[in-house]
This record gives structure tokens, sequence and C-alpha cells, in this order.
């Protein structure tokens, strides 16, 4: 019974969009471009997706607190130079205090600023709710985003690499797939994934 | 006109906020950010030379085991042990900077240890040329008469020969430039270390 309740709230409803529903790549279609580039490998997947998840998190709630300021005009403006202000705040704070993992997620961060879903959630949601749906809302479709990425990576991983967190699961004879190293296999693996989600969610453009 | 004028404040508070927070972070980081950067260096000439530190006496042992001399203009990091020396190296990668510190033995032309500390290469491909599982490849390499790093090829072993990295060519070769380009610079200055 609370099962059933909970099908019906707002939360359940955010989260279960941003993650399946609606999720940024394999129904909208965004932030493609980043995951081509980092979804090679497993680790970059998870690094790139938690960075994306803080960040569409944080420029969210900041988004949806001052929507009522913001003119319509330069509100594209305003998300960019929002989203650009926290990044380049978190990579210089990272770089004091932890330079280590500054350097761990190295190009990333500064790829985050580009990606369309951080900007596509603050236009299509932040702008027109309140501050606890936003941070939600920021933090399902980063989700969404991160699933697809750590998916994606383990099909190439192991083809490419032969490895799984750059641990041999492959026998080293096995002859690494190149082409799964660079976009060309990331638009093969990220199609077909996006097919199959498509036929299961029954999602059908017209 | 009220709607203009609107807009106009909100970008100027806007603009003003934003640059308060980068003015407050770089005043609040910047200092310690440098000296990150310092101590990467200094770590990365230790840990090229084997010495042991850690994070709070890595300046006096820096101080103690290496003399920096600058000849001709170029700085030089010579180990007071081995005699192995060590400088910057930088050059332009497919996307941006590449800046490392390669260490030389005595003899000033067999690689020692290669590290690379900025580079912004595509993660995963061109990235690859940052790691150490990569970078030893160049342990014991020579960089006479120049560095090559070509494709994998089971008949060509050269002693100055490393592989490229898989998928990532460009990087590979622009890597191998800027090597070659930064040693030969400084040939006539090495000539004139420790004699």
């Amino acid at each position: 019974m609370k099962w059933i309740r909970l099908k019906y709230t707002k939360w359940y409803n955010i989260l279960k969009n941003g993650i399946a529903h609606n999720n940024p790549i394999v129904v909208a279609v965004l932030g493609i471009c980043s995951a081509l580039a980092v979804s090679n490998k497993v680790e970059n997947a998870i690094a790139m997706g938690l960075g994306v998840t803080f960040v569409v998190m944080a420029s969210s709630s900041v988004v949806s607190l001052i929507r009522n300021f913001i003119p319509p005009k330069v509100r594209m403006v305003t998300y960019m130079v929002i989203i650009s202000t926290f990044v380049i705040a978190v990579q210089m704070f990272l770089a004091a205090y932890f330079p280590a993992i500054n350097k761990a997620l190295g190009a990333y961060v500064g790829l985050i600023i580009t990606n369309c879903i951080v900007m596509g959630r603050a236009e299509a949601f932040a702008v027109k709710n309140p501050v606890r749906y936003s941070l939600l809302d920021g933090f399902a479709s980063g989700m969404g985003y991160t699933f697809v990425l750590v998916v994606v990576s383990l099909v190439r991983e192991v083809l490419a690499f032969g490895t799984i967190w750059n641990i041999q699961v492959l026998p080293t004879t096995f002859p690494n797939w190149v082409v799964m190293t660079l976009a060309p296999g990331g638009f093969f693996v990220v199609g077909i994934f996006i097919w199959i989600i498509r036929e299961w969610i029954h999602y059908y453009e017209v | 006109m009220k709607k203009y004028m609107k807009m106009i404040v909100f970008v100027i508070v806007l603009g003003t906020i934003t640059s308060g927070v980068f003015v407050g972070m770089e005043a609040w980081t910047g200092p310690l950010i440098q000296a990150n950067a310092a101590n990467e260096i200094k770590s990365t000439i230790l840990d090229a030379n084997g010495i042991s530190y850690t994070t709070g006496n890595i300046n006096e042992v820096f101080e103690e085991n290496i003399t920096i001399q600058t000849i001709d203009g170029f700085e030089f990091f010579i180990d007071n042990t081995s005699g192995s020396i060590s400088f910057e190296f930088e050059g332009g990668g497919v996307w941006g900077p590449i800046e490392g510190i390669i260490t030389l033995q005595r003899d000033k032309e067999t690689i020692r240890s290669i590290r690379v500390l900025q580079q912004e290469e595509t993660p995963g491909l061109g990235g690859v040329v940052a790691t150490v599982k990569y970078l030893n490849q160049f342990e014991g390499i020579k960089m006479v008469p120049a560095l090559e790093i070509n494709i994998p090829d089971a008949n060509a072993n050269k002693p100055n020969e490393v592989d490229t990295i898989t998928g990532a060519t460009r990087t590979s070769k622009a890597f191998e430039e800027m090597l070659n380009v930064s040693y030969s610079a400084r040939l006539n200055a090495l000539a004139k270390i420790g004699g």
C-alpha cells in the first residue's frame, strides 16, 4: 500500500524520470559528446558522472533560488555564468586542498561546463520549480547520465583493453578492439544501448 | 524601458557577484595552488632520483639532495649523489599544452624518468601520455640521435624507440617532438654541467 502511495509522490516521479523515463542520454540525447569521450574506461565514466551530478545539482539549486529575478532574455547567459562559476570555483578548491583528486579528474572538470545536461535541466526544470525539487532533479539526471556512462564503459573497456577498472578480465591473448577506444566505438555502443532501452521502455519518436 | 533597466541591473549584479567569487577564490586558493605546484615539481624530481621524503620534510630533503643550476637561461636540477639531471619540458599537445619533467642519467643522454605534470589530451586516449605505466617505457631509452615514438613493430626495437599510445598517434608524435626540441635546445647547456 505504501509502495503505491510512493509512486504518486513528486519525489518518486522526479527520480524515475531522471534515471529512466527521461534519461538525459537515452531519451533526451543530451551530453552525447562527453559520453563518447569518457566512456572508454569505467574509472573515467564514474569520475565524469559524479562531477556532472554535483555540478547539475548545485547549478540547478542556484538557478531555482534566483528564478524569480532572472530576466527571460538573459536566462541562457545566466545559466552559463552560474555553471561556469561553479565549475571553476570547484576546480580552484580542489587544486588548492585536494591536488591529487584534481589531477585525477584532469580535463573532466572543464568538460562539465560544456555538458548540455547541466543547462538543459536548468532551462527545463530548475527555472520553474522550487529548490528542493531542483536539487532532486539534478541528482536524478546526474545519476541517469552516470548509469549510461558506466554501462557503456563496461562494454568498451572490456573490448578495447580486456580489462574492467584496469583489472584484466579477458586473456591477454585477446586482440584489443582499437575502435572501441575511439569515438566511433562509442557511437556504436551508445547507439545500440539507446536502441535497446528505447525498445524496452516503448519510447518511439514520431 | 523599465524592463531593460531591470535586465541591465541583473547582468551587472550577476557579473559583480561572480567576479567577486573569483577574486575571493583566487585570494584564498592562489597561494596554496602555487605551493602545491612547487611541491609537485620537487616531489617528481625526488621520486625520479629514488629519494624518500614526507610531505612535512620535502623542502629540506630537496635542498639537501638537489642542486639547482641555471645555465644559458635553462634551469637544471642535479642530484648530488647520482649526478642525474632533471629539467622541465613543455610543448603543444593535440588539445592543449603538455608540461612535465625529464630526468637523464649522468651520461646526459639516457632517460632515467619522465613524468607529465600537466596535459589536456582526450581522457582515455591521448590522456594516457600522463600515466606512469606508459611513461615507464621511456626508462633506459636514449635521447640520441633523437627519441622516436613509433607504432609498435615487433621487428623494430631501437635503443631510442618507444611505442605510440593506441588510438592517440597525434598526441604521441607531439610528445616525441616536444621532448626532442626541449633536449636539443639544452644540449649546449647540458655539456657545461659537471665539467
